[in-house]
């Protein structure tokens, strides 16, 4: 399950707007804010696949203006790609060689 | 009590974005000094875009299992994209689809089989020998890429040169960087910027033309908005582009004008900055003349203010279209003259025109005119798209005409001095510029180069027109090398693919869009047996020595030999190249060793001629006396700024006259659409790494067609609705996206999808610069037609196995 830590850009006029926004997501915990418009954001989610869409979601509220990852852990992840559980980017398009 | 293991990485992951920002949070890691998210963490440079952002790689049990940002790095500021958020998934064993073993087939037609390298080297070697034997040393190439290290292209290109005795050496920065080569050196005598990224802290007027920065350079475009946004009054932002982007989010003025009519407007700028006497005039008398024509002769300011009557901001607000007006050519033009400090930024939209050089030197116009330069906040900054398409390919030496630290094949002095270093007879380095890279697959195409080796792209995908290229690639007389990490539309094509190491399995130095070197050390082991390309090619070099029996090719990778190839072996390459080659030249290293960029959270910047002077980081502001030890060292007079670039012996910065030159191919009846091309945030190039992170493939898994409203409704086309676009050349089937982002009779693809049906470089032409050789894929004629309703469609990633 991969963690993120990033600092939102919102818009400083309406942090509060922004704020309500973000904390009705899921899987997204807010430790702190201040009056410039950074907020503080950590993202768990089963996949990474599931965390890009959170940002995404992150990136379509109206006053966001920037998303910028610190930091990431994606260890239980590695591991299921060697367990064999997951196969990033795997079987898409027919195969070429033999 | 500890925490639990997932609590204690939430905190790490707040406490490292709280830190970012100095915010203090009411959690601590106290007592928890037992617990690890990683064994070690490694310093290295993101290379999935040109901004030369700096992180630390997490290792756990030798697998890449984290990411985080450096903080102290004034690239990035520890900041990171999506982009970087996923490439962990690239390196070592994390992906199945790495290529692990060298693979071979005599035959185009007939199926890979797995060989040892010891084969594989002496494959190569063999083929490349007969080819210069049978047909001459210009029938062999390479084709390498701004992703390779700086010690990857150093050594190809000397064992090309001083071996095989060819300057057919090129690279895809010819693809997106030529057209800045030239512009900087036609304008201010020398290539590459001469400020920095910390004027994205200082300026107070940004005037972005021709980049989409906020998707393509999300991390510089952050410090863009942080600094408009913490200075809301005071700090300008000018977007000028044929399409509304994300990037116009932040703008103050948005400049939207047909493609091809950007030299137009850039003229008509500098008619407002003319006729206002907006202009500086004290910095035009000390540090500038005026040139018009091919034999750069110098003519008067008043022959400059006649030449730009034809430009009334009135006049060219008609050819412009778009939104243009009069008064926004003017307000612009002001807000560019007066601010205190004006930073332009331009990437592909500039360089990839037919007169992309011109259209650079009028960026640069604007600045010389109203002295925009040498000072806090005021520069004229091309990015650069890929990791090391400044420090390898521009700098050491990747392109058909330069050799290493920036000299002229042509020149008899500047060639004798390499082959002087490299120890080689007087006369071995040929001094005939080699094939540049449209030349070079014309020349693959007529069978005139028999042997090329593409390390590290995908000219299969990336060339423009790339189906009449693909012929060449294919004909069963070419021998092709590819040396890649996944497999390609090229290794498609290819004889011979190796498997190569990744950034962060391999070391080496990558320099970014600012002068800056910074160095990346092997952190895991590369999958299978892939290799590092400066491994192989020393290998390969003293094959083919014998294959000749050629001593001096031997001689090229002889202070190379006995070192271990993961980082004695590059440590050899970069002190050659930067204590023998760049030593005295503009872009001097000297001080840049591997141990001073160890040291260092961010880098070098040149020029560092010394250690210790490289120890404080470089030089941020070129020709500036105080701030550029050259400027010291080559000053002629009291002047603070001197301007010692090779190019220019007057040592002025070159005010140009250039006309405004439409695109090769206008829209016509049979033609109506201006098409033109570009990058999306989640995809990078040819998206042969991003294409394989699912996360990646499932935001954008297709490229779409994107169409103005007004156009669409024209032509019935609902969203997502199939649409041909077809030009000349090629045809392409993809989704429609109607958007008001391109201007009304203009359609955007982007460029990143693998599949036949929807390779738009299938359909763009390649019509190219005359000065810089560059295509223009920007600009092309197509029409679009609806061929039926939404259909589902599947990613395309090219297989191996």
């Amino acid at each position: 399950m991969p963690i993120g830590g990033f600092v939102v850009n919102v818009h400083p006029d309406f942090i509060e707007t922004a704020l309500d926004a973000l904390k009705a997501m899921k899987g997204l915990e807010i430790h702190g804010s201040d009056d410039k418009g950074n907020v503080i954001v950590v993202l768990e989610s089963d996949t990474s696949e599931q965390m890009e869409q959170q940002v995404k979601s992150i990136m379509a509220v109206e006053q966001v203006l920037s998303v910028g990852l610190t930091y990431f852990n994606a260890e239980d992840e590695v591991e299921k790609i060697e367990a064999g559980i997951l196969r990033p980017g795997r079987s898409f398009g027919k195969k070429q060689f033999q | 009590m500890g925490l639990s293991r997932r609590e204690f990485l939430k905190r790490t992951a707040a406490l490292t974005a709280a830190s970012y920002v100095g915010m203090n949070l009411p959690i601590s890691m106290e007592g928890e000094a037992q617990a690890t998210d990683a064994d070690s963490w490694h310093p290295g440079t993101c290379r999935l875009c040109g901004s030369g952002c700096r992180l630390e790689l997490g290792v756990k049990d030798g697998r890449a299992v984290a990411l985080r940002g450096i903080s102290k790095s004034r690239t990035n500021f520890g900041y990171l994209c999506m982009k970087g958020m996923l490439f962990y998934k690239l390196m070592g064993d994390n992906h199945p689809d790495r290529l692990k073993k060298p693979l071979y087939r005599a035959r185009k037609d007939q199926p890979f089989k797995e060989i040892s390298w010891d084969e594989a080297l002496d494959i190569a070697a063999r083929e490349f020998a007969n080819a210069v034997k049978k047909h001459g040393n210009d029938s062999v190439a390479y084709y390498g890429s701004g992703q390779a290290l700086t010690e990857e292209t150093y050594i190809f290109q000397k064992v090309m040169r001083g071996g095989l005795r060819t300057n057919n050496v090129e690279g895809n920065p010819r693809l997106c960087m030529a057209s800045a080569v030239g512009g900087y050196i036609t304008s201010f005598g020398a290539d590459e910027p001469i400020g920095s990224y910390d004027n994205f802290e200082r300026a107070s007027c940004f005037f972005i033309i021709g980049s989409n920065t906020a998707e393509a350079h999300p991390v510089l475009f952050r410090r863009i908005m942080r600094r408009k946004m913490d200075h809301r009054d005071t700090v300008k932002v000018i977007n000028a582009d044929p399409r509304i982007s994300p990037t116009s989010r932040i703008a103050d003025l948005d400049l939207v004008f047909e493609p091809g009519t950007d030299l137009a407007l850039l003229n008509a700028m500098a008619h407002v900055i003319v006729n206002e006497k907006l202009y500086d005039q004290d910095f035009i008398n000390n540090y500038s003349t005026f040139r018009k024509g091919k034999d750069k002769k110098q003519v008067s300011f008043e022959e400059y203010r006649k030449f730009l009557e034809d430009y009334t901001p009135e006049k060219v607000a008609q050819l412009c279209r778009g939104n243009m007006t009069a008064e926004k050519i003017r307000t612009a033009a002001r807000w560019f003259a007066t601010s205190e400090g004006t930073m332009s930024i331009w990437t592909m939209g500039i360089n990839q025109r037919i007169r992309g050089v011109w259209a650079n030197n009028l960026i640069h116009n604007l600045h010389i005119l109203t002295g925009q330069l040498c000072r806090p906040g005021a520069d004229s900054f091309s990015l650069t798209g890929q990791p090391n398409a400044c420090g390898g390919v521009r700098e050491g030496g990747g392109l058909c005409h330069i050799l290493p630290a920036h000299r002229l094949v042509k020149k008899d002095k500047l060639r004798h001095q390499v082959e002087k270093l490299w120890g080689i007879p007087e006369g071995r380095i040929p001094p005939k510029p080699g094939y540049h890279t449209v030349a070079m697959f014309e020349a693959v195409n007529q069978g005139k180069i028999k042997a090329i080796w593409i390390n590290c792209t995908s000219p299969a995908q990336s060339l423009p027109n790339c189906d009449k290229y693909k012929k060449g690639m294919a004909r069963d007389d070419v021998f092709m090398v590819v040396s890649d990490i996944f497999p390609t539309r090229t290794t498609e094509l290819a004889n011979l693919i190796l498997p190569t190491a990744f950034i962060f399995e391999k070391t080496g130095v990558y320099g970014c869009t600012e002068r800056r070197s910074q160095l990346t050390r092997k952190a895991v082991n590369a999958p299978g047996e892939a290799k590092p390309e400066v491994w192989m090619v020393r290998e390969w070099a003293l094959r083919l020595s014998r294959e000749l029996n050629d001593p001096v090719i031997k001689k090229c990778v002889e202070p190379f030999m006995g070192k271990e190839p993961d980082y004695e072996l590059p440590r050899s390459i970069w002190m050659e190249y930067t204590q023998k080659l760049t030593k005295g030249r503009d872009n001097d290293l000297s001080g840049a060793t591997y141990e001073v960029l160890a040291k260092l959270p961010d880098g070098v910047q040149w020029p560092a001629p010394t250690e210790a002077f490289a120890l404080k980081g470089g030089t941020d502001i070129k020709f500036v006396r105080g701030i550029d030890p050259l400027a010291d060292k080559h000053a002629q007079n009291e002047m603070p700024y001197q301007f010692y670039g090779p190019a220019h012996p007057d040592r002025k910065l070159w005010i140009w006259l250039r006309p405004q030159k439409g695109p090769a191919e206008m829209p016509d009846e049979e033609y109506p659409f201006y098409l033109s091309t570009g990058r999306i945030i989640d995809h990078w190039h040819t998206s042969s790494m991003t294409g394989r992170v699912m996360e990646l493939v499932r935001a954008n898994p297709y490229a779409f067609v994107e169409i103005n409203p007004k156009d669409a409704e024209k032509l019935g086309i609902k969203p997502n609705d199939m649409v041909e676009v077809v030009s000349r050349r090629g045809r392409n089937v993809l989704p429609a996206k109607v958007y008001v982002g391109p201007c009304e009779g203009m359609v955007f693809v982007y460029w990143h999808d693998m599949a036949e049906d929807r390779m738009i470089n299938r359909v763009t032409k390649d019509a190219f610069d005359p000065g810089s050789k560059e295509p223009e894929f920007k600009i092309c004629a197509c029409r679009i037609k609806k061929v039926s309703g939404p259909k589902p469609l599947k990613p395309f990633i090219v297989e191996m196995s």
